[in-house]
């Protein structure tokens, strides 16, 4: 019972010694919190946006990280008086929190930036701005498969039977794939009944639904799957650390993803965070974010290295994306989902 | 009234446990409290969480055929891991509880050692295990005792496996502690009157260390049953189970109300289960004195 009882005594202090360690990182208060996404984005994120930021204004940042969804639960839990002031989110979850009023109005006439970044970034209404492009494309080995599948159809293809992966509909991925189905087969955004029988029949070849970027990767590394829908951002990153995998645009095209900067309504830090989206949206940002992340830009001025601009959404793949209108999904993205838990995952 | 009350907190001795009881009430009491009207309003997508009432989302959850097989599954799920950490947790924890060498206290670290690594690392590891060219399938493959390779990944099997794995310290060590009191003479005592190992098993050691095995069966079936990162790590979205449905309705569709209400149904089942196995054991105690 001795061993037990000083084992436990070590494991409740090892606990305990973790949990300071955060309460002091997050004591250090710095002047401007941001809300970004975990992985190779924040360190993206810290390499373009914030080094820029810091070095124009002189301001610390704290840097949080979470999906678009958590940013958007934190928002709605401290209501009017957020912990972050500004906040990287995907545009679907945007209109959502903006639906619920949690957004501050912001003057985008005033950034900058303003007259380099395509008009289209920013919302109508003034409460977030889209500052890069990616989207869903096609992922698959180029060491097995020769020729580079052109068309979502291909993912449709009997032989890949058993190494092939989709995206769960609960991740982007698997949103855009069953959208991008159902328009190849005659469906809009009011009929879904195409997608989803097309998918409940090529079910029996998916090796997995994946539900984190994560687990695609080893798949890929090990083989085990050779072509999925996945996003040419993650796809970049993965194939610079050597594994197995490149980007095709379907000539359908890509479907489109659009990530936000938004301000949550009562930031105590506006005009900071007002420059920090100057930061993020600056040719300079955008161009660093394109090489690091493989993001496609939104800013006009931005040229690319061939290596990069053929990753992501530039030139003819850029023109071809496209964008399902956002409001009718976000509406609907709960029902579909049910449908495809009962039909397409049971 | 109030001297009454000084007089009963200090005979009983509640008062000692005041720090903690406020801790467990702010810390745990208070924030389901305050859950619980969320899970009354209805949720409508693009506008957010409505003013009004309802019990929609109980309704649902009562009358959806989806969600009984969500449920069961849990049950089902949790149960069979509880079971799997008995067959496996309770020879080892007989070995390590009459083991008399200095090796004893290495091998407990050995049996803790799953707990102190990183969740996801390990589940990580058992991708590289048990899928389709890890190393099992390989193994297998290569001796011939397999022409396929199995599926024991992303999938209920892969799920049970995982969790096995990483909840049976728990009952390892519960049923330790209660094997370690029972004094090694009694074991003695019923080889010197004849009875052989079998016997001295299942009438003598078996019936005095339920009390640790129950306390471990119970710890490990909701420890199964609210587990998240391996589920989603090792189960995949097929094989949804409550907590996983939990996190999608907050985390993914912002349905916090639904959310809510899973969450609520959960807990009961957990306290259900913590109540039947609390009165079982009480009339087991009863029996053998």
């Amino acid at each position: 019972m001795k061993t037990i009882n000083k084992l436990g005594n070590i494991s409740v202090m090892a606990l305990a010694a973790v949990s300071t360690m955060s309460v002091i990182s997050q004591a250090n208060a710095a002047e401007l919190v941001i809300g970004t996404f975990g992985g190779s984005f924040a360190k993206a994120t810290e390499a373009c946006h914030v080094s820029l930021f810091t070095k124009a204004t002189g301001e610390k940042v704290l840097l949080t990280f979470g999906s678009s969804v958590q940013h958007a639960a934190k928002i709605r839990a401290t209501k009017g008086n957020p912990e972050v002031d500004l906040a990287y989110m995907d545009i679907s979850i945007a209109k959502q929190v903006k639906a619920e009023g949690l957004l501050e109005k912001i003057d985008f006439a005033s950034l900058k930036e303003y007259g380099d970044v395509a008009k289209q970034a920013f919302d109508v209404d003034g409460t977030y701005v889209n500052f890069m492009t990616a989207a869903t494309v096609i992922a698959y080995n180029p060491k097995v498969i020769t020729t580079p599948p052109s068309s979502w159809s291909d993912l449709f293809d009997k032989k890949y039977a058993g190494r092939m992966a989709l995206g769960d509909i609960t991740g982007t991925s698997g949103l855009h794939f069953l959208l991008a189905a159902n328009k190849m087969n005659g469906g809009d955004l009011n009929n879904m009944d195409p997608g989803f029988k097309a998918l409940a029949e090529l079910k029996a070849n998916v090796e997995v639904f994946y539900t984190q970027a994560d687990q695609i990767v080893s798949l890929f590394e090990r083989g085990e799957v050779v072509i999925a829908p996945w996003y040419p951002d993650r796809i970049g990153s993965a194939a610079d650390k050597g594994v197995p995998v490149a980007v095709a645009y379907p000539k359908e095209g890509a479907v489109g993803i659009q990530p936000t900067l938004v301000i949550p309504k009562g930031s105590k830090n506006k005009d900071l965070a007002m420059r920090f989206m100057e930061a993020v949206l600056s040719a300079e940002g955008q161009a660093c974010f394109a090489e690091k992340k493989y993001a496609g830009p939104v800013n006009t001025k931005v040229t690319l290295s061939d290596k990069v601009s053929k990753i992501v959404p530039f030139g003819d793949n850029y023109q071809n994306l496209w964008y399902p209108d956002s409001d009718v999904v976000a509406k609907k993205r709960p029902e579909w989902t049910k449908r495809w838990q009962r039909q397409v995952n049971r | 009234m109030t001297n009454r009350l000084r007089i009963w907190l200090n005979a009983s001795g509640i008062g000692l446990l005041s720090p903690l009881a406020i801790v467990l009430l702010l810390a745990f009491i208070a924030p389901v409290l305050i859950m619980f009207p969320t899970s009354l309003h209805p949720y409508t997508p693009g506008v957010g969480i409505g003013e009004g009432w309802t019990l929609e989302n109980y309704v649902e959850i009562f009358s959806d055929s989806y969600y009984h097989e969500v449920i069961l599954r849990s049950l089902g799920m949790a149960f069979s891991v509880m079971i799997f950490t008995i067959i496996i947790g309770c020879p080892l924890a007989y070995f390590l509880a009459r083991m008399q060498s200095r090796a004893r206290n290495w091998l407990v670290l050995l049996v803790i050692f799953p707990l102190l690594l990183n969740l996801v690392v390990r589940s990580f590891g058992w991708i590289a295990l048990l899928s389709k060219h890890g190393l099992i399938n390989d193994v297998l493959l290569s001796i011939g005792m397999i022409d396929e390779p199995l599926k024991l990944i992303f999938n209920l099997t892969g799920l049970i496996i995982g969790m096995t794995h990483i909840f049976l310290p728990f009952m390892v060590l519960l049923v330790m502690g209660s094997i370690q009191n029972i004094p090694v003479d009694l074991e003695e005592a019923a080889a010197v009157l004849g009875s052989n190992r079998t016997r001295v098993f299942f009438s003598i050691i078996l019936p005095l260390s339920i009390p640790g095995l129950l306390s471990g069966s119970i710890l490990v079936f909701i420890l199964s049953i609210s587990a998240l990162v391996t589920p989603r790590l090792l189960g995949g979205p097929t094989y949804k189970v409550i907590s996983t449905l939990i996190y999608d309705e907050f985390m993914q569709l912002l349905n916090w109300p639904a959310g809510s209400a899973l969450a609520f149904v959960l807990t009961l089942i957990v306290l259900v289960v913590i109540w039947a196995t609390g009165r079982f054991s009480k009339r087991w105690m009863a029996h053998l004195t």
